[in-house]
């Protein structure tokens, strides 16, 4: 069954290698009028070289792609991509403000749909790639979801992120959800590994914890939690996510629970989050909580948890990603799930429909055809390998981090080991040179989730998942760990098992634009929450936590939150009725 | 003042001139002409620079975006105007602003004799070589970031910082101070920072001002039995008051342009109620919230302000110095 699946894509492939032979001058440097006729079909070859703008709201880097994926993207397309990230720029949407006002946002962009994604079409910085969609033959499998994202638009503008062929109330995760308590087991293990009942019962295990461990292997003082505040949106940042341990997540100001059998207002005195907040003050009580919270950025406190510093991470990729290295797991140290008794982990569903953010093409694209190529690229096998290898891991080009063993099953190989697993490497020249992680895609966006079946092997895109990956890892660290949880592999097998999995149907809900009073409503009173979160969960006593949460309330009341409430609560119950509908019609 | 006195006493006189001899009109008429010719091109700078922008107060009118553009977007008349004062939390939200621009402003105008005595005194040092090593440290930092001063701050000043560090290690405190993360006294702290960061610089003036002091004034006064803290008083300082009252007209005039860099770098969830000046408020509302129009509205709210500023300074000069500014 394999050998059919790759001989009918190397017959395809054959085919697009014929029809392009016929027509080589596909309309490059023309950007008029691609919506009359069918476009000529993409050229295999590029002659001339060119750079590419990538307006990519994700991006954690600017400038030009190097190292091993911007080899591949030139090989591929003589193109370079010179990415534009706004996260890199700062000050929220001033870049993006600025280069929509100067009427061009790149040549390739990644925006979000919804209000960005109809603005943009309608003030023309879009183009219509319809014509060239026919031959976009990798995204154009996903052809549902991007019929949806570009409903109500004439023509086809976007084509959607995070695209899957799972069911929608499948966790879109891979063998780790997103959000879970996730302890250092090793210290876990030195307190004796207290059975952990709810959120409020995990402080004196942490506390116990930091005892157990004062320092760490650098001599710095560790603490059980760190924060930081970088990240902080509509809410603290840090604050949201235990609340995510019971199956909520945000809309807006709501915490929505993924099955929609509650909705909370975030400043209700009840609700989870002012719960959390609470939790982190008597932390702080405690003195478990590190100081320098307040003042840190998500570098710095990552790098506190390389040296070994923090002791719990509200994040599988956080921690793991951080401390867990072949190293660390061989003593058997590392961050895995501690789960408390009455959790019920959100998990996010796989959409249909794609993700939040969508890739088009820019109406004053240099090269659109190149453009769409490349976009449709990123959704072929060798693409979605390549470019999600950071974000969902996906494990890298073929031939380079992974091959197919005798039996036609994808296995790591020892270079992939070392880079994906390890102390990282520096790719061999004819890849292009330099350390595999700074070669890594920039993007930062992935197109087919790593769960998605590769139809090329038969085998999802992410490594973890892999029979030949499973058989290897096993070590001291997550022996130790499936011991203590029944046997179970992984993190994800163990929630499901035990029914601690709230997943959220993926149902790509996209809340409406915001008018812009009650957009700048939101602003002031986000404002007013994030930095009231901060000053409650550092407060010096009851009193002053309790008049803090007051004042949040009256003046976040006065700023006009209930007005947004009320928009944010009626948009959570249509995510809600979304979400049944996809999962009454994909199961 | 003086070029502006020479050439008021010029001017009649040369009206005089032209009135004896009619024939000469023409050529009059053409050097005023050339005159004229000679401003345009500041008059044309101060338009683009000055007026042409008013311009935009237009955006405060729409519901402003980007990407449909200002004759795409929604006409809104005075919507985020009324928004401003719609419930007593917002009025208070810009209250507080206000309070801390004008405190902040005020603290640094008070402040500015700092660099005038620090000129003084710097003045009477004899050791060429160490009054120049201390000109050149206080100068530095005026060229330095605030990004960079942050940097600065935040390793000196954090809770693991080396000035927590020190005091922990000696032993005078067991929990770390909070500089940084705390609202007690913001206002005063970033006075301080703006005057460590601008004390050399600010004395460059004075220090070429009292260059210019003539010297003979010193000898009589010696001559007169003066020691050295008279002749500063009695003489350096006067001298240096035009000079002084000049930038204080100035800074006065400024007085809501304090800058948001500083602000910027140093607020937090912890100082933002004491921190956030009229700039700060703009760019964290308007800017990062992604709303051009209300961030219009603000900002023209602050020109008003600023032209009543300006007119009752002009008002309070005309009562005590009999002259006006403007």
């Amino acid at each position: 069954m394999l050998s059919d699946v790759r001989r009918r894509s190397l017959l395809t492939g054959g085919a697009v290698l014929t029809l392009s032979g016929l027509g080589l001058s596909a309309c490059s440097g023309s950007n008029s009028g691609p919506g009359d006729g069918p476009a000529e079909p993409f050229p295999t070859a590029w002659d001339d070289a060119l750079t590419a703008d990538v307006f990519d709201g994700l991006a954690n880097q600017m400038g030009e792609q190097p190292g091993w994926f911007g080899k591949l993207v030139t090989d591929r397309f003589n193109l370079t991509l010179n990415v534009i990230a706004p996260n890199v720029a700062g000050g929220g949407d001033t870049l993006y403000n600025t280069r929509v006002s100067a009427g061009d946002l790149g040549d390739i962009v990644l925006t979000d749909q919804g209000q960005k994604l109809t603005e943009l079409v309608e003030g023309g910085l879009l183009m219509d790639i319809s014509s060239w969609y026919e031959h976009m033959e990798s995204s154009a499998r996903f052809d549902a979801a991007v019929q949806k994202v570009n409903e109500g638009l004439d023509g086809i503008y976007a084509i959607p992120t995070q695209v899957s062929t799972l069911k929608p109330s499948e966790p879109s995760e891979g063998i780790d959800p997103t959000f879970g308590p996730f302890v250092r087991w090793d210290v876990y293990g030195k307190v004796g590994y207290p059975e952990i009942g709810t959120l409020e019962d995990l402080l004196p295990v942490l506390k116990q914890m930091q005892d157990a461990e004062p320092t760490a292997a650098n001599g710095k003082r560790t603490y059980a939690l760190s924060l930081f505040a970088d990240w902080d949106g509509n809410y603290m940042n840090n604050a949201k996510q235990p609340c995510c341990y019971y199956g909520y997540d945000e809309v807006g100001f709501v915490l929505a629970k993924a099955d929609g059998s509650d909705f909370q207002s975030i400043l209700d005195p009840g609700s989870l989050y002012v719960r959390v907040l609470k939790w982190f003050f008597e932390a702080n009580q405690l003195g478990i909580l590190d100081p320098e919270s307040t003042t840190q950025n998500y570098d710095t406190l990552f790098s506190k948890m390389q040296a070994g510093q923090v002791l719990f991470s509200f994040w599988p990729w956080q921690g793991q990603a951080a401390f867990n290295t072949e190293a660390n797991m061989a003593e058997g140290k590392g961050f895995m799930i501690a789960p408390l008794a009455d959790q019920k982990i959100f998990s996010y569903g796989a959409s249909v429909y794609g993700g939040k953010q969508v890739f088009g093409v820019g109406s004053n694209a240099e090269d659109p055809a190149r453009g769409a190529a490349f976009i449709d690229w990123l959704y072929s096998s060798e693409g979605v390998y390549a470019n999600s290898s950071q974000t969902m891991g996906a494990a890298g080009p073929q031939g380079l981090t992974w091959e197919l063993n005798a039996d036609g099953k994808p296995e790591l190989t020892d270079f992939g080991r070392q880079v994906l697993l390890g102390e990282g490497g520096n790719v061999p020249e004819e890849w292009g040179g330099g350390s595999y992680i700074d070669g890594t895609s920039w993007l930062n966006v992935t197109t087919v989730i790593g769960n998605d079946e590769d139809p090329e092997t038969g085998f999802p895109f992410n490594y973890k998942m892999w029979e030949t990956y499973q058989a290897t890892a096993a070590n001291p660290l997550t022996e130790d760990w499936a011991g203590r949880m029944g046997g179970h592999a992984t993190t994800m097998e163990y929630l499901q098992a035990n029914d601690m999995l709230a997943v959220g149907a993926g149902a790509s809900y996209v809340a409406p634009e915001d008018s812009s009073e009650i957009s700048t409503i939101r602003n002031q009173v986000k404002a007013v929450i994030v930095e009231s979160s901060w000053k409650m969960a550092f407060a010096k006593d009851q009193a002053e936590f309790d008049a803090l949460l007051a004042e949040m309330q009256s003046t976040a009341d006065g700023l006009g939150y209930q007005q947004v409430l009320e928009v944010d609560m009626a948009n959570a119950k249509d995510q809600d009725a979304l979400r049944k509908e996809v999962v009454a019609e994909f199961g | 003042m003086n070029t502006e006195a020479a050439t008021a006493a010029k001017a009649p006189d040369r009206r005089d001139d032209g009135s004896r001899g009619r024939g000469r009109l023409p050529s009059q008429r053409r050097e005023g002409f050339v005159l004229f010719l000679s401003i345009v091109p500041l008059l044309v700078l101060v338009f683009l620079f000055s007026y042409f922008p008013l311009y935009g107060w237009i955006y405060s009118l729409f519901d402003y975006r980007p990407a449909r553009g200002l004759s795409g977007s929604e006409f809104v008349g005075l919507q985020w105007f009324t928004m401003l004062v719609s419930s007593p939390t917002q009025v208070d939200q810009i209250v507080q602003v206000m309070l801390n621009t004008l405190a902040m402003s005020f603290l640094g105008i008070a402040a500015s004799v700092l660099p005038l005595a620090f000129a003084v005194f710097l003045n009477e040092i004899r050791a060429t070589w160490f009054k120049n090593l201390i000109q050149t440290l206080t100068t530095l930092p005026n060229f330095i970031s605030w990004v960079l001063v942050y940097m600065i701050a935040f390793s000196m000043f954090s809770t693991t910082g080396m000035v927590n560090g020190l005091l922990e290690s000696i032993g005078l405190i067991s929990e770390p101070l909070k500089f940084l993360d705390s609202d007690e006294h913001v206002w005063l702290k970033m006075a301080l920072w703006g005057v460590w960061k601008t004390l050399g610089w600010g004395a460059i003036l004075y220090l070429a001002a009292i260059a210019g002091i003539d010297q003979s004034l010193y000898e009589s006064a010696k001559v007169d039995g003066a020691g050295r803290f008279s002749t500063m008083w009695h003489i350096t300082v006067p001298q240096l008051m035009p000079t002084y009252f000049v930038l204080l007209m100035l800074a006065i005039a400024n007085i809501l342009n304090n800058g948001m860099e500083q602000y910027y770098v140093f607020q937090n969830a912890f100082n933002k109620d004491t921190i956030q000046v009229l700039d700060l408020y703009v760019y964290n509302i308007g800017m990062t919230g992604n709303n051009l129009s209300l961030a219009t509205a603000i900002s023209m709210l602050k020109s008003v302000i600023s032209v009543v500023l300006l007119l009752s300074v002009n008002a309070l000069s005309k009562r005590v110095r009999g002259t006006s500014l403007i």
